[in-house]
């Protein structure tokens, strides 16, 4: 069902702030998702009861039954219109599944390139700051660094996509004033249906911001992306979709993984040595040093499956079925309802690795683990199987840039004194506030 | 909940307006934010007008107000927000004279200077009503688009005769009609309905909600004694006596908690007694005596008496000695049976310790008498008076010193208006102390809020119709009162409605204000001489009953508008009349949606 713009609330006053606060907490807090996965893949006839799949067996099997769970659970929750992530299969998946792809083969030829210059005109600006100043990572870092690597999305249009069509494309803050307004529209999609109406309608209101700017500049885009004679609607609905869905889960991602980082003083420090080490090598030694890309590579990766930013999903269920969930009975699904699925909880299933030499408590960080033939698990925060999120392989490469940068800048740690470090939106972190030490 | 129906109404007032800025009707400023606002589609009704300074202010130049009333669920921000970066930057045209320099360059830099001066100057009503609740604007528009189709095909069925007389056929033939409409696919959900005009619409429900959270508190307050207590009494068990500091922290928690639950427990008696006699001097006993209810009836017309008479005189007078004290009698004895309820106990003991049980009812029975003879008594000679003579009613003042002149700025607004939904901006001062006005004036409001959002949420305020957006604003410190009125049909109607209607609502809305000289802004009208609102009784009784002082302070307290947005120009009866259409047709066939539908058709 599409989420009716301006739909009041129907629940009673007081139970959606409830559900949206514990909610929120849940996915501030996912130490405790992870306690609760783990009862229920000891137990899954628990999770069974309530349509929950946690083991990671369960897991991958529903979600390579996109015909029986599927993916429109997500589109009521798409502000902006439909998109890729809601749709079931289909000519028009199809269509925009091929144009994304052509956009992605784009992206393949700039990175980590682009992603690196950024950085590293961040890192002397940032560097520049001094110690104890305190400044917004996701605001100052993050946000600019994924839209200079995501240009080629966009093309030549990139410009005028952010800045509007009236717009000074040398203004940052116009630039600025695009990205809150797709991080809104993405924030929706996390937020889901418990979300309040406040936040809704934010999600409305920067989603029509969003759909007007785009429509505005649709001859650019058109011409950047070479689809002449294609519908309005076509271009449109991928360019919007386009625009939420890459940057601000990125920027998210980001800066859900450093927040894990600087929770872990002992791999920041032993990644912080090897940077310095290499840096008095050769400047540039790491940015050309494979292997120490590959080791932060993993580590934003395993950092990635502690704190992921969809650590549950949701699926449609179409017609009556039933999953596995490891029990001894299957769980039964009544057409027309959903179910949850627990990445969280399948990322950290020990049955996963047990067999696998040499062990690896798959509950502790290691980002070096060997995964054997398991090693899709460790992308789950990307979803499985056909529909998995096809650019996650390049937000892990701009991540992996934007992670280098920090390494290579000054310590860092969270800002303490003036009030919280790292202040919620809601389920999205909105500001992270740190300082050189 | 109610902060979310007042964002619903904001007013943006910001001072030291040098009107460099061209604002003339048809002027590019105003076609910019007419076309600004229809794009952003979530604001219902815009104004702006120019509120004068008051005569003792610093500042002589009047401040600029922009009224909003927008969708539920809007965050203030987030609408500022969206309007002022949108890219036309009709917002900056309209503000731009507050920077006489031009403003900086960038267009971003622009938005969040203007952002930064409007933020503070923002306010959200401090109380309002909303008639046609739940409805986008996009919504009413589509159900529009419905009704007027429905109209049409209506006729056109008719015209064939295929239907006949049988009206449950011809809405069947209407209703398929729809049905087979693709355009119509919006219209297959119901109509969204928030929770008190859906489930808890009903009045159980809303018994319930009171009783279910009131029962839930007592529990969360149980368990904070009950926990300590029993894990004190686990750990007893399992390892012996805990440390006795332990023991005495518990102690305390435990009679905490038992002392909050007997308040709370006495509360909801004390609440349920004065309701159970609310209901039985208010509804009971007037239904059994018709004595009874023409005393009460008698007695709220006298209340209510627009003029002075000796009958209200002296029912004013009884009421001050006779009835507020015991009022006052009651709230103690309620507050002391509420906190210290030994006292009472303690003083019937010793009271009674003497007497025995026949003599303590024989004592009852004879009050009970000594109360049936003084009413007895009392009436008498309430009709014995009325009797006497007409001079007992009759007015002895005047009502209206002058008769009522209408600004021409006024009229010229409301003019422009006739046909469309009416506006008005009304601004009056707060009478001093102005915190002890301010604060009656916010209570009030907030429960004049409360009343329509949980229980008048079929568009009408009491029994007052046809507003869509009312609302109310103390400003400038809390030193005026601002009253923007979004509403159908003429002011008189308007106000005869509030007048005959929610006469206490309205009363207590207004009567903590006046009306000081001040100058005029632009075109807008002066005020020379002081006006006082009405004088009242009981604070809630007369004011707007006097009708021609009531709207004539109304009138002296009026603005006119620079500029006027209304999104639909629909009716609320009408936006009604196509919602329940839209849930007649498409819902199932049962005699009340055929009623409704031809009834919509022939309306």
């Amino acid at each position: 069902m599409k989420l009716t713009p301006g739909t009041p609330d129907a629940l009673a006053p007081g139970l959606r702030s409830l559900s949206y606060g514990i909610f929120c907490w849940a996915n501030r807090n996912p130490g405790a998702l992870r306690k609760i996965g783990w009862v229920l893949r000891r137990w899954p006839f628990v999770g069974g009861w309530f349509g929950m799949a946690a083991r990671a067996s369960a897991v991958k099997a529903v979600l390579t039954r996109p015909n029986s769970f599927s993916n429109t659970a997500h589109a009521g929750n798409l502000s902006a219109g439909d998109y890729l992530i809601g749709m079931d299969p289909g000519p028009t998946y199809a269509a925009d599944k091929s144009l994304l792809d052509d956009r992605l083969a784009d992206l393949d030829l700039k990175l980590p390139a682009d992603a690196d210059a950024e950085v590293k005109r961040l890192v002397n600006e940032l560097g520049a700051l001094g110690k104890n100043k305190p400044f917004d990572l996701i605001d100052k870092y993050l946000m600019w660094i994924v839209l200079r690597a995501m240009d080629p999305l966009f093309g030549a249009a990139t410009p005028r996509v952010a800045a509007g069509v009236n717009g000074n494309i040398n203004d940052p803050g116009l630039q600025k004033q695009y990205m809150m307004e797709i991080r809104y529209v993405a924030g929706q999609l996390l937020a889901g249906s418990t979300a309040t109406l406040r936040v809704q309608r934010r999600a409305e209101l920067n989603s029509d911001a969003l759909k007007a700017r785009i429509a505005a500049v649709r001859t650019d885009i058109e011409n950047a992306w070479n689809v002449h004679g294609r519908s309005a609607d076509f271009i449109d609905r991928n360019a919007v979709g386009l625009a939420w869905i890459s940057h601000p889960v990125t920027v998210q991602s980001g800066a859900l993984a450093v927040q894990e980082l600087l929770g872990r003083p002992e791999v920041h420090k032993a990644l912080r040595e090897e940077a310095r080490r290499l840096q008095q090598i050769g400047p540039d030694e790491v940015w050309q040093n494979k292997a120490f890309r590959t080791s932060v590579y993993n580590h934003v990766l395993e950092l990635m499956r502690f704190r992921p930013i969809f650590p549950l999903l949701a699926r449609d269920v179409p017609r009556d079925t039933e999953f596995v969930t490891g029990a001894r009975h299957n769980a039964t699904c009544p057409a027309g309802g959903k179910m949850a699925i627990w990445s969280i909880s399948a990322m950290f299933d020990p049955d996963v690795t047990k067999d696998i030499k040499p062990f690896k408590d798959i509950s502790q960080f290691c980002p070096t683990r060997n995964w054997g033939n398991q090693a899709d698990l460790r992308w789950l925060m990307f979803g499985y199987g056909t529909r998995q999120c096809p650019a996650m392989k390049y937000a892990v490469e701009i991540l992996t840039s934007a992670l280098i940068g920090l390494l290579i800048l000054p310590e860092l740690k969270l800002a303490r004194g003036e009030g919280k470090a790292i202040a919620y939106d809601g389920a999205l972190m909105s500001r992270m506030l740190v300082n050189f030490i | 909940m109610l902060e979310m129906v007042r964002q619903q109404m904001i007013c943006i007032v910001v001072p030291g307006w040098e009107g460099t800025t061209e604002l003339a009707e048809n002027g590019p400023v105003f076609t910019g934010l007419e076309d600004l606002l229809r794009k952003v589609d979530v604001v219902q009704f815009a104004s702006v007008a120019l509120l004068p300074a008051r005569a003792d202010a610093e500042e002589e130049t009047p401040s600029l107000m922009m009224e909003l009333a927008i969708e539920e669920g809007i965050d203030p921000y987030d609408m500022l927000y969206r309007l002022i970066c949108h890219p036309s930057e009709a917002m900056w045209a309209l503000y731009r004279s507050y920077w006489p320099d031009g403003g900086p360059p960038l267009q971003s830099e622009r938005n969040r200077q203007l952002l930064d001066k409007l933020m503070p100057c923002l306010s959200i009503a401090d109380g309002g009503f909303i008639g046609a609740r739940d409805r986008t604007a996009r919504q009413i528009e589509k159900e529009q688009a419905l009704l007027q189709w429905t109209r049409g095909q209506a006729r056109a069925l008719k015209a064939t005769g295929q239907c006949g007389d049988d009206r449950a056929a011809f809405a069947l033939a209407l209703a398929q009609r729809a049905f087979q409409n693709p355009s119509f696919d919006w219209a297959l959900e119901p109509a969204p309905r928030s929770y008190w005009r859906g489930k808890g619409a009903s009045t159980s429900t809303k018994i319930g909600f009171v009783v279910g959270a009131f029962v839930l508190g007592l529990v969360a307050v149980w368990l904070v004694g009950a926990v300590p207590r029993g894990a004190v009494g686990l750990w007893t068990w399992l390892f012996g006596a805990p440390h006795p500091d332990v023991l005495v922290v518990v102690a305390f928690i435990s009679k905490a908690s038992r002392w909050v639950l007997g308040v709370s427990l006495r509360t909801a008696l004390v609440v349920l007694v004065v309701l159970y006699f609310g209901w039985l001097f208010l509804v009971a006993l007037p239904a059994l005596f018709k004595s009874w209810r023409l005393w009460l009836e008698s007695l709220w017309r006298e209340l209510d008496r627009p003029t002075e008479t000796w009958s209200s005189w002296s029912t004013y007078w009884v009421g001050w000695l006779v009835v507020v004290p015991l009022a006052l009698a009651v709230v103690a004895f309620a507050m002391v049976f509420i906190f210290c309820p030994r006292i009472i106990l303690d003083a019937y003991h010793a009271a009674t310790k003497e007497l025995y049980g026949w003599q303590i009812v024989a004592l009852v029975l004879l009050a009970l008498v000594a109360l049936i003879v003084f009413v007895n008594v009392f009436s008498k000679v309430n009709q014995r008076v009325a009797k006497t003579g007409n001079w007992f009613f009759h007015p002895y003042e005047d009502d209206v010193p002058r008769a009522q002149q209408v600004h021409a700025s006024i009229d010229r607004c409301e003019g422009q208006l006739v046909g469309g939904t009416a506006h008005m901006i009304s601004l009056t001062d707060l009478r001093s102390p102005n915190g002890w006005s301010a604060w009656w004036i916010r209570t009030s409001l907030r429960i004049v809020t409360f009343a329509g959002r949980v229980f008048f949420t079929e568009g009408r305020l009491g029994t007052a119709p046809g507003i869509h957006f009312g609302h109310w604003h103390i400003i400038e410190g809390g030193r005026r009162y601002l009253f923007c009125s979004n509403y159908d049909g003429s002011f008189g109607g308007y106000l005869d409605d509030f007048i005959n209607g929610a006469t206490i609502g309205t009363t207590l809305a207004w009567r903590w204000t006046t009306l000081k000289p001040r100058g005029s802004a632009g075109a807008g009208p002066a005020v020379d001489k002081p006006r006082s609102f009405p004088p009242t009784r009981f604070g809630v009784f007369r004011g707007v009953k006097c009708e021609l002082k009531f709207k004539s302070y109304a009138r002296d307290s009026m603005l006119p508008h620079l500029y006027r947005f209304d999104k639909c120009k629909t009716p609320v009866d009408q936006i009604i009349l196509a919602t329940g259409l839209r849930d007649a047709l498409f819902g199932e066939r049962n005699d009340r949606n055929d009623d409704l539908i031809m009834r919509a058709i022939e309306s």
